[in-house]
């Protein structure tokens, strides 16, 4: 522990100053030193100071006070970046409003609608966060309104320069028209009402409009893809669908976006597409993620495939997905991997060249001793599995000895007052877990030989502790010991 | 479609008394039964609630004001005779004599625009020739214009030929020369709204009234003199507009040292002649106003004696010290207030030392004593810390929030008019709605309710006092030996005492970190007090001391066994004192705590004089 108090004390310096590097200040709350500062300026750099601190301790009351005060920069002459003041006070004001107790809706819509007009260079982005808001609270009608006034909205320049947000404003226009349609599609089943269906058919006919052109443009529209999708499909258009997203997931001008083949994937899956199209598609997904959940799927349907390379790439995939530390200890995953060397086929020196690559990582990610006892305490099953899985791949471990050792935690004791003794303070316990490991052999390395190394080891076997293996090629391998690579 | 702009207008018709209101392609309220159009405007809730209606309608009706529509032609110096009234009759009403306005005020300001010849002589300058030379005789006569509200109002510039250059068709409105004024700003005739302040201070030094020049700035900024927003109290036909609010807008109180250097510049362009003297009975002499700061900073009575010896001992009651005359060579006005928190602080320094280890030991001393009603300055710093902390973040507090802008905002020009106003509106509505969920009031409210008080502290047992009052604690800081009386601290150090060039900036930044912490404590209280900085005080601290210890004294009597030490007494009734030549000497500081080098060097001791029996 103290080790890494001490690194951190070494880094949280050079943290700060890249910190401060990085956020630059544009409105001073520090006193300027060269040149005059007016009296109006002193107070608005002093009440938002305080602003500041009260915001930071949640001191919500206190804020929207000195806020009040604040507002008058809003009339400050002399500044040159009065798109900055608004741009603080907007935020400010909605950060506070929407801390405080006794804030209703209509003042949030009064600041918005203020802040808006106050001065139009930030016209577009409050729209949007004001429907963003009206959509958390639940008025998705009312937002829906606000976004298509927004849509139309026109001032000259300002209009292309906030083009961005004005996209975005148009595709939450289509995509609450999306919504719409189908809440109504879920609401009013088989209606046979004229009125209403022409109604359903118009958000439909917007909405896909919107979405269609929306997203044919380079970037990240996930649930926009996905509402189109959905529409395409209840318009029963599967080619269509299946275009869009094809094009979604392999365009190159699209910038890299995992979620495209997980979209193609399951749209694949679920009209019973072919299984190279499917093995295809994960394939991709697995050079991108290969921690993804999908990738247990992705060594089903290889395993389907009976073949040779298809089996190695299973095995390939299931021992990536195993190496992340958040699948380390899932039963499925492990259960995959199982059933993958359990396959009766000649593939032994297939799965010995894939073990030999991972040996050392694995012995030490999920077979260290402490994870072993942990684990056969813990979660049984999980060991079962994993025992199994350690035996197909060739290895021993004196498992048994180490369950049902009734001395552990004496054991453990005694290491921990040899390694205490040892003294080597340049390491603490805590920076690598398996330094105990490295302690042993430098302290072996001290007394000279490996006779030492060997004896300690023997005391170590009699202590019926098994730390330390052979591996395949006869040498003495400490468990849990990562070389350095 | 009309109904939610119509909604909440449920007047009769005037003609056909229906209430069935539309709103017209003008945007006008029109009745719908016999097509009657009214003027309507939507008054301030209406339009905060349109807001959230997301109504588009800005609805302004036209003042009707024939006074707004053909405002006067008027000059920029009528514009600050205005400001001067209301300055001067705030002041009034917070009890000056009235003769400081009927008098003096309107006597300066006449001779301010006689000398500067905008008015009251034959041929007065247009205001291009503001920054002609002062010296070229003027004529002029001092007219005996008695002082009548009329006058004031009408004032001398109808009499003054408008200038030629000065109004142009492009004016709208405002005044008629104010961009030559606002060209010739930087000579030093021309009248700026720092100087009102300054020709305030000078018609109240002349009444030799108890207001010092810390205490007017303070009252300019608890809002008991007007100074901020001035165009709120200058009257609607003289509309400011354009370049005026160049020079009549406001937007930070001035510091002491640029009013006090403006008060002394003004007064020779005024050519004013020697002040009436500041003798003991007028408040701006150092004893009574060092009575007055020992009482705020909570003080015993005792240490008056004391600081009357200071101010014997530097000569510093000389009437011809004090008077300012600015008929003089080098025209010296004192400042009263931080001259007599500089007496206090050297006074302090002679008797506890102030090196951040004396006062201590002797506050232990005196705490030993377990006497109850022995004054020490341990005590003293208990009560008065918290006090002062307090009273600091009530400060920053009401800075913090003070607000700066008027209602009425100044316009520059016509095309930023709309632009000035919508952002007034803006400022309005998000201030209404922010009180509304606050229920908070601005400072500036806050400020002009409270009645103003000269003194920041109250001490005693009181509601609302900060502490309890040390006033009439003993003084014990003197023993007895051999008959004499000594003082128990025998030591004095002071900073480096020779004059810089006036070129020189303050040392004070420099020094600041090798000074002991009392004493920059006790600059930093008094600096507080007077809303000066403390290098400020400093410097006057560092006047006195040099007043202090190059006094003259006459030859040391043959007969005195110990040349170097000479005689003091406690009470104010003393006998002659025993003089001798080197009352100052150069030793080593026995308890430098943080001396620098630099500054041991320059130590001195004053060793404490014996005390004769009277």
């Amino acid at each position: 522990m103290d080790d890494i108090e001490a690194e951190l004390k070494i880094d949280s310096p050079g943290n700060e100053t890249t910190n401060q590097e990085i956020i630059k200040n544009p409105l001073h709350i520090e006193a300027p030193s060269k040149y005059y500062e007016t009296g109006f300026h002193r107070s608005s750099r002093k009440c938002l100071k305080v602003i500041r601190d009260a915001m930071l301790h949640h001191n919500w009351q206190k804020a929207a006070e000195y806020f009040t005060s604040y507002i008058q920069t809003l009339e400050d002459t002399t500044v040159t970046s009065a798109h900055l003041t608004r741009d603080v006070i907007w935020r400010l004001g909605a950060e506070i409003l929407h801390h405080l107790a006794n804030a209703s809706i209509d003042d949030f819509n009064a600041v918005y609608e203020i802040m808006k007009h106050a001065g139009v260079s930030n016209y577009a982005k409050i729209c949007l966060e004001h429907a963003f808001h009206l959509l958390l609270n639940g008025q998705s009608d009312e937002a829906k309104r606000q976004l298509s006034s927004a849509s139309h909205w026109r001032y000259g320049k300002l209009t292309d320069a906030q083009s961005l947000e004005m996209k975005l404003i148009h595709a939450y226009c289509g995509f609450l028209d999306y919504f719409i349609w189908s809440n109504k599609i879920s609401t009013t089943p088989e209606t046979e009402d004229v009125s209403s269906l022409q109604e359903i058919s118009m958000y439909f006919r917007q909405a896909s409009v919107t979405l269609q052109e929306i997203i044919t443009r380079p970037g990240i529209w996930d649930p926009f893809v996905l509402s189109y999708i959905t529409m395409l499909e209840h318009n029963n258009s599967l080619d269509e669908a299946l275009k869009v997203l094809q094009n979604y997931a392999y365009n190159k001008d699209f910038p890299s976006n995992p979620n495209a083949h997980v979209y193609l994937y399951q749209f694949l899956k679920r009209h019973n597409a072919p299984q190279s199209a499917l093995i295809s598609s994960l394939r991709i997904l697995h050079s991108a993620v290969p921690s993804h959940k999908l990738m247990l799927e992705f060594c089903s349907l290889l395993l389907k495939k009976h073949q040779d390379t298809a089996l190695k790439e299973a095995l390939c995939a299931c021992m990536d997905l195993l190496e992340f530390s958040s699948w380390k200890c899932d039963r499925d995953a492990w259960k995959c991997l199982l059933k993958i060397l359990q396959r009766p086929k000649n593939e032994h020196n297939m799965v010995k060249e894939e073990w030999a690559v991972r040996r050392s990582l694995w012995m030490a990610f999920h077979f260290r001793p402490y994870i072993i006892k942990t684990e056969s305490q813990k979660d049984v099953r999980l060991w079962r599995i994993k025992e199994r899985v350690l035996k197909l791949l060739g290895e021993d471990l004196h498992i048994e000895d180490t369950r049902k050792s009734p001395s552990g935690q004496r054991d453990r004791h005694h290491n921990a007052s040899e390694d205490n003794v040892d003294g080597d303070s340049r390491r603490g316990p805590a920076r690598n877990s398996n330094s105990s490991f490295k302690r042993d052999e430098s302290k072996a390395a001290r007394e000279g030989n490996a006779a030492g190394l060997r004896d300690r080891l023997t005391d170590f076997t009699h202590r019926k502790r098994p730390i330390n293996t052979l591996n395949s090629t006869g040498q003495l391998v400490p468990v849990g010991f990562i070389p350095d690579v | 479609m009309d109904e939610y702009l119509t909604d909440g207008y449920s007047e009769p018709c005037a003609q056909c008394a229906a209430v069935d209101w539309g709103v017209s392609v003008e945007e006008q309220f029109f009745c719908k039964k016999c097509h009657n159009v009214i003027e309507r405007t939507i008054d301030m809730v209406g339009e905060c609630s349109l807001y959230s209606n997301h109504s588009k309608i800005s609805y302004i009706a036209r003042p009707k004001n024939t006074a707004m529509e053909f405002p006067q032609d008027w000059m920029v110096c009528e514009g600050f005779q205005f400001v001067l009234k209301q300055q001067a009759d705030a002041l009034v009403s917070l009890g000056v004599c009235l003769q400081f306005k009927t008098d003096v005020m309107w006597n300066f300001w006449k001779r301010y625009l006689q000398n500067t010849r905008q008015a009251f002589v034959n041929n007065p300058v247009s205001a291009a020739g503001f920054s002609a030379d002062l010296n070229s005789e003027s004529k002029s006569k001092p007219e005996s214009v008695a002082f009548c509200e009329e006058s004031f109002l009408i004032g001398a510039p109808s009499e003054a030929e408008k200038p030629a250059s000065g109004c142009s068709n492009k004016r709208r409105s405002g005044s008629l020369d104010a961009s030559l004024y606002v060209k010739g700003r930087k000579s030093r005739n021309v009248m700026t709204m720092p100087r009102t302040l300054a020709l305030c201070y000078l018609a109240l030094l002349w009444v030799r009234e108890a207001i010092t020049l810390a205490d007017l700035l303070r009252l300019v900024k608890e809002r008991c003199v007007p100074y901020l927003n001035i165009h709120e109290y200058i009257p609607k036909d003289m509309r400011i507009y354009g370049q005026d609010s160049k020079i009549f807008r406001v937007d930070s109180i001035p510091s002491y040292s640029t009013v006090h250097k403006e008060a002394v510049e003004l007064a020779k362009v005024i050519k004013l002649p020697a002040f009436p003297t500041v003798s003991q009975d007028c408040l701006l002499h150092p004893i009574p106003l060092t009575v007055r700061y020992l009482l705020e900073s909570n003080l015993p009575d005792g240490l008056l004696v004391w600081v009357h010896k200071v101010i014997d001992e530097a000569s510093m009651g000389d009437d011809s010290f004090l008077t300012f005359d600015p008929v003089k060579q080098k025209p010296a006005l004192v400042c009263y207030d931080i001259q007599a928190a500089a007496v206090i602080i050297v006074t302090m320094k002679l008797l506890f030392k102030l090196d951040d280890r004396v006062e201590w030991t002797s506050s232990w001393k005196a705490a030993s004593e377990k006497k109850k009603k022995v004054f020490n300055v341990e005590r003293w710093y208990k009560v008065m810390q918290p006090a002062f902390e307090r009273a600091r973040q009530k400060m920053e507090r009401e800075e913090a929030r003070q607000l700066w802008k008027s209602h009425e905002p100044f316009i520059t020009s016509l095309k930023d008019k709309s632009l000035v106003f919508k952002k007034r509106r803006v400022v309005n509505h998000l201030q209404h709605r922010f009180q509304k969920l606050t229920d908070s009031t601005p400072e500036q409210q806050c400020f002009t309710t409270t009645a103003f008080s000269s003194f920041q502290f109250h001490w005693g047992r009181d509601d609302g006092s900060y502490g309890r009052s040390l006033h009439q604690h003993r003084l014990n800081c003197t023993f007895k030996k051999k008959g004499v009386k000594r003082l128990t601290n025998r030591k004095f150090w002071h900073t480096v005492l020779s004059v810089c060039p006036p070129t020189c900036s303050d040392h004070f930044s420099e020094i600041e970190a090798s000074l002991p912490r009392m004493y920059v404590w006790l600059l930093d209280l008094f600096s507080f007090l007077l809303g000066v900085s403390q290098a400020q005080v400093h410097k006057e601290v560092l006047n006195i001391e040099r007043r202090f210890l190059k006094r003259k004294r006459p030859p040391v009597p043959k007969s005195t066994q110990r040349p170097s030490v000479t005689k003091k007494t406690p009470r104010p009734s003393a006998t002659k004192k025993t003089p001798r030549p080197s009352a100052t000497k150069k030793t080593p500081r026995p308890s430098a705590t943080k001396s620098t080098p630099h500054q041991s060097a320059t130590e001195r001791t004053l060793r404490p004089r014996k005390i004769t029996k009277a």
